[in-house]
């Protein structure tokens, strides 16, 4: 029995294996020899040197001849590094574009097989970015920037491509709701006038804290859009979110209102448990909570910040200088699939959403119900069940250069961060300028915009003119007012009521 | 024959299904039906009555997730998942699909897609009528609801005015030193204050009241939109295998590159005294390169379902064979030397108690400080941080067991031993080794048993691509199916690790020499 049992019976299968490989082996190692381990460069040109060159006139005699027009061609330099690639992404629809890259074909177009992988949580996708199990991946406009200055993990990643603006909400839970209709009477209109600030919030902390027990809200990562959003929208009614120090990396020193991270899936379950009492989080999961009547969406963050921008592509700088050419060719599908998304009919409809949410409705995609994603991304929102806007642009995937990686979006972000202390030390304007464009790269942008638009693909008046100096113009459409250029942040910085002040260069 | 199946169904562990071997062949028929009854019957019995009180129960217990799902729903859901299944290996075999196969293929699709379109035109059709039909009857049983809501509306506020206004006028009327018409004043506006929330609650109780009534929609509506669903589902599918068929497809792409190719070698060959030749020579290469990298490719396709429990598999066998060299070894170790097993005891009783949870990052950093290379190593960085997090949670029960099996060996055998003066790896191998493989495979199969259970709980956190991925993956969709998936994820794990536990016991049964009694 034990004989029988511990003798492999695969034996034969194992020896042919065998014989495989070293067939195998043998065949490469010919294939070597055949190209060139003989004749080494340097003999090869000795040889040409000494065979005497044929003249031209002597050679067009025998031969038809061709003219040299033809023959001239650009060196090709469009061979893909990779053609293989893997991204991953977080299960929200605005990981779209690379979703729809996928679908539709785009990636296929420029010649790339891409595999794009579901990941648990921030972290883990930024972490496997860096290790190189990803090559590159749906990331918070924050993370690329963070790393690269070092909070948080430290990595330099950059960014070539923005892939969409707004797509988040504020969800306060049903008993806070209640409480801040009570403090304004008008919130318990079935469509209270937008947009709703936080006014109505500050007796609520107020009161909590008086009490000792603070209120707790949900976002989903340090140096997520929505950690930056929801202090945005707290500050500016005046409530104290809580600063980053040296110690504290949790960003609850001086805090009115704790905020804690919360896995975007984990938001809805944890509220309705009543650990948190609101929370920031991008779509599907605010539709999820008005759908099981557990919280009201009071905000999105189109009304915080008009058309900010939410996600990017980042790749590790490393793998983008590895592979250039297949860096370019995954912008091209991308920006291609941003149009596709964002194209609409005469009448100015998207034409594209439903089959976009068809596919992201997949399982190995977002998953969540077609019905769901449906809402935000065709252009409705529920702010409660009896109160549905029209919001057609909740996401903007491409319109109005949305894709271009703007130099002043990224400065908002280190604004932000310099503003909650995740940027311990003071710093100069020009230091916001340095940093920003070592991660942001929109010639990587424009040389992938270049070819799409001699391939006829892309009109040349949807990127942004080559005369732009990569900033947007100053904007005031803040929930506050507040206005902000991305030229002198510092000056914005000071202009802030709660927030980290710095010292302004004397100009 | 008859003792044979008994044999081996006793190997497997299978014993219950003895008793039908011997009534076949028509022993004791008495006996072995009353052992049927008591070791299938009643067993599979509980099973089905187990089935119906979920069936009956399910529905019953809402969450705000939905249902808990009944059995049917949870068979739909694995219906599903198979179709993605099949679907995507679909897709894969049309990438690699080429010659006449491929048309085939591809007039076939394409004159499927012209019926599926044709028929998911005639159902959107319907569905609007149907949909506006139901729209009307809504509103019109709606109707009665709330103008009953708006009734007492007006009602509540046409009596809070007139209160207000009386209790305006009263207060002003109250003279300064009337102490006691005061008091009744108080004791008048604490009443209205209190009437009004009670109002005001009744409006609320029926808001909510009147914002979950609803009627059923029409079972042909439901049916409808399910089509709708499914056939646009199937819309999409065949456009993606079209693509795969003609333009995406590997084949057609390498003819592409090879034209070019062609193209370009005809132009050298044509080419003399020009400075483009070297150009020409590299765009060559380039081209040879590109249909070297095309015909390498193959179709990047999510894994399905099943491609995760092998996966799953693959990681917890690397793992158990992991937490097998390590322990056997080392139990052995212990097992002969009492010095050793003191010195090594304090590290056992520290190690054993951690948590999977608590191995995982940490695995995870070491490991990926070895992997540099991800793109280029043989194996993911996540399976093997997966695999190591298994292999550690799960050596303690072989290296405890062999220890005791080693150190039990009877003392009979090692005098007969140091009798032959058997040297040490002799007496290894011939005398402790096989003595004590009953233990041994005991406190592997507990081990096996601890990985499939661990596993499941690292690749959650690693996502690596196994069973654990795919229940949070689901969890995290957050769909309506969620739930059913992740009953579907119970009754896998379930078969697998009891699969995995009958395999253990065959191994068992194989290396014991005597009846060692093997527990279900």
């Amino acid at each position: 029995m034990i004989h029988h049992f511990l003798l492999p019976t695969r034996y034969p299968r194992a020896l042919y294996w065998m014989l495989l490989f070293t067939l195998m082996a043998s065949l490469s190692s010919c294939g070597g020899e055949g190209t060139g381990s003989d004749d080494s460069l340097d003999s090869l040109l000795e040889k040409a040197e000494k065979t005497a060159p044929i003249s031209k006139e002597e050679k067009s005699g025998d031969r038809q001849s061709v003219s040299p027009e033809k023959v001239v061609q650009k060196i090709s330099s469009t061979v893909l590094e990779r053609n293989e690639l893997k991204f991953g992404f977080i299960k929200l629809t605005d990981c779209a574009p690379i979703v729809i890259a996928k679908e539709k074909g785009f990636f296929d177009e420029v010649g790339l097989q891409v595999d794009v992988e579901a990941q648990p949580n921030w972290k883990t996708l930024l972490d496997r970015v860096i290790s190189g199990e990803l090559d590159g991946a749906h990331m918070l406009s924050g993370q690329p920037i963070a790393a690269t200055i070092g909070f948080g993990t430290k990595a330099h990643i950059i960014t070539a491509y923005t892939m969409d603006q707004n797509g988040n909400g504020i969800t306060v839970s049903n008993a806070i709701w209640e409480q801040m209709q009570e403090n304004d009477s008008s919130l318990k209109l079935p469509q209270p006038k937008h947009p709703i600030s936080a006014n109505t919030l500050r007796p609520i902390v107020e009161e909590r804290k008086a009490s000792g027990q603070l209120l707790k809200m949900g976002m989903v990562f340090p140096v997520s859009t929505h950690n930056y959003e929801l202090r945005y929208w707290l500050a500016a009614s005046g409530i104290h979110p809580g600063f980053y120090t040296n110690t504290d990396k949790v960003g609850e020193t001086d805090a009115e209102v704790l905020l804690s991270v919360t896995p975007p899936p984990m938001m809805p379950t944890v509220l309705e448990a009543g650990n948190i009492q609101g929370y920031c989080v991008g779509e599907p999961w605010n539709q999820q909570a008005v759908a099981k009547g557990i919280g009201v969406p009071v905000t999105t963050n189109y009304d915080v910040w008009k058309n900010n921008p939410e996600k990017v592509f980042g790749v590790t700088k490393k793998w983008a200088d590895e592979n250039p050419i297949t860096h370019i060719a995954v912008i091209k599908a991308l920006i291609k699939a941003g149009k596709w998304l964002d194209s609409t009919n005469s009448e100015g409809d998207l034409v594209n959403r439903e089959e976009a949410c068809r596919i992201l409705a997949q399982p190995n995609y977002v998953g969540a119900d077609y019905d769901v994603i449906k809402n935000s991304m065709t252009g409705f929102f529920y702010f409660q069940k009896s109160d549905k806007r029209k919001m057609p642009e909740f996401n903007i995937f491409f319109k109005d250069h949305a894709t271009y990686p703007w130099y002043s979006d990224g400065i908002w972000f280190l604004t932000q961060m310099r503003r909650w202390g995740q940027i311990t030390e003071s710093k100069p304007d020009a230091w916001y300028h340095e940093t920003i464009k070592k991660v942001y790269r929109p010639d990587i942008y424009r040389l992938a915009a270049a070819e799409l638009i001699q391939e006829g693909e892309l009109e040349e008046s949807e990127i942004p003119p080559v005369t732009t100096d990569g900033y947007k113009p100053a904007t005031n459409e803040f929930i506050d007012g507040m206005t902000y250029d991305g030229r002198y942040p510092v000056k914005y910085l000071n202009s802030m009521k709660i927030g980290n002040k710095d010292l302004e260069a004397s100009s | 024959m008859k003792f044979k199946l008994i044999k081996s169904l006793d190997v497997a562990g299978l014993s219950v299904f003895e008793p039908v071997v011997r009534l076949l062949w028509g022993e004791e028929p008495k006996v072995q039906i009353k052992k049927i009854g008591l070791y299938i019957v009643i067993p599979l019995l509980v099973f089905i009555s187990f089935l119906l009180v979920w069936d009956f129960m399910g529905p019953r217990h809402k969450t705000k997730s939905g249902e808990v799902p009944t059995p049917k729903v949870v068979l739909d859901a694995y219906k599903k998942i198979v179709l993605f299944h099949d679907q995507e290996y679909a897709k894969l075999d049309d990438y690699n699909r080429e010659g006449e196969d491929r048309v085939a293929h591809l007039t076939e699709v394409e004159s499927r897609l012209r019926i599926v379109r044709d028929v998911l035109g005639q159902i959107r059709i319907a569905l609007e009528d149907a949909e506006n039909q139901f729209q009307e009857k809504l509103a019109k049983y709606l109707k009665p609801y709330q103008q009953v809501v708006a009734e007492k509306q007006k009602d509540y506020q046409a009596r809070k005015a007139e209160v207000e206004g009386k209790l305006i006028t009263w207060g002003k009327q109250l003279d300064v030193n009337d102490k006691e018409g005061k008091k009744d004043y108080i004791k008048a506006v604490a009443l209205a204050k209190r009437e009004f929330e009670k109002n005001e609650k009744h409006l609320k109780v029926l808001r909510t009241e009147l914002a979950d009534k609803k009627i059923n929609e029409s079972p042909e509506l439901v049916t409808l939109r399910l089509q709708q669903t499914k056939l646009e589902q199937e819309e999409q599918f065949l456009v993606k295998r079209i693509s795969y068929l003609s333009r995406a497809n590997r084949s057609l792409k390498i003819e592409a590159a090879e034209t070019i190719l062609g193209d370009q070698l005809a132009n050298l060959s044509n080419a003399y005294g020009d400075e483009g030749v070297y150009g020409l020579t590299l765009n060559i290469l380039n081209s040879q390169e590109r249909i070297e990298k095309i015909k390498k490719s193959s179709y990047a396709k999510p894994p399905t379902f099943f491609d995760q429990i092998w996966t799953s598999i693959k990681c917890v066998f690397t793992g158990f064979l992991i937490a097998t060299f390590i322990a056997i070894p080392l139990g052995i170790l212990c097992g002969l030397s009492s010095v050793f097993m003191a010195s090594m005891m304090p590290l056992i009783s520290l190690f054993k108690p951690v948590s999977p949870i608590v191995w995982l990052p940490i695995v995870f950093i070491i490991v990926g400080g070895f992997i540099t290379n991800p793109e280029e190593a043989f194996i993911s960085p996540a399976f093997l941080s997966t695999a190591i997090t298994v292999a550690l949670c799960s050596l303690w029960p072989t290296l405890v067991n062999t220890a005791l099996g080693v150190a039990s060996v009877e003392n009979d055998h090692l005098n007969v031993a140091r009798m032959l003066r058997l040297n040490l790896w002799d007496r290894l191998t011939k005398i402790i080794i096989p003595s004590s493989l009953p233990l041994i495979f005991a406190g592997l199969r507990i081990s096996l048993g601890v990985g499939w259970m661990v596993l499941i709980a690292g690749e959650l956190l690693s996502s690596s691509p196994g069973l654990g991925k795919f229940v949070w993956d689901m969890f995290n969709n957050g769909s309506s199916e969620t739930f059913a998936q992740m009953f579907v994820v119970v009754f896998f794990v379930g078969i697998i690790g009891f699969l995995l536990d009958r395999l253990m016991v065959i191994m068992q049964k194989l290396v014991s020499f005597d009846e060692a009694v093997s527990t279900l």
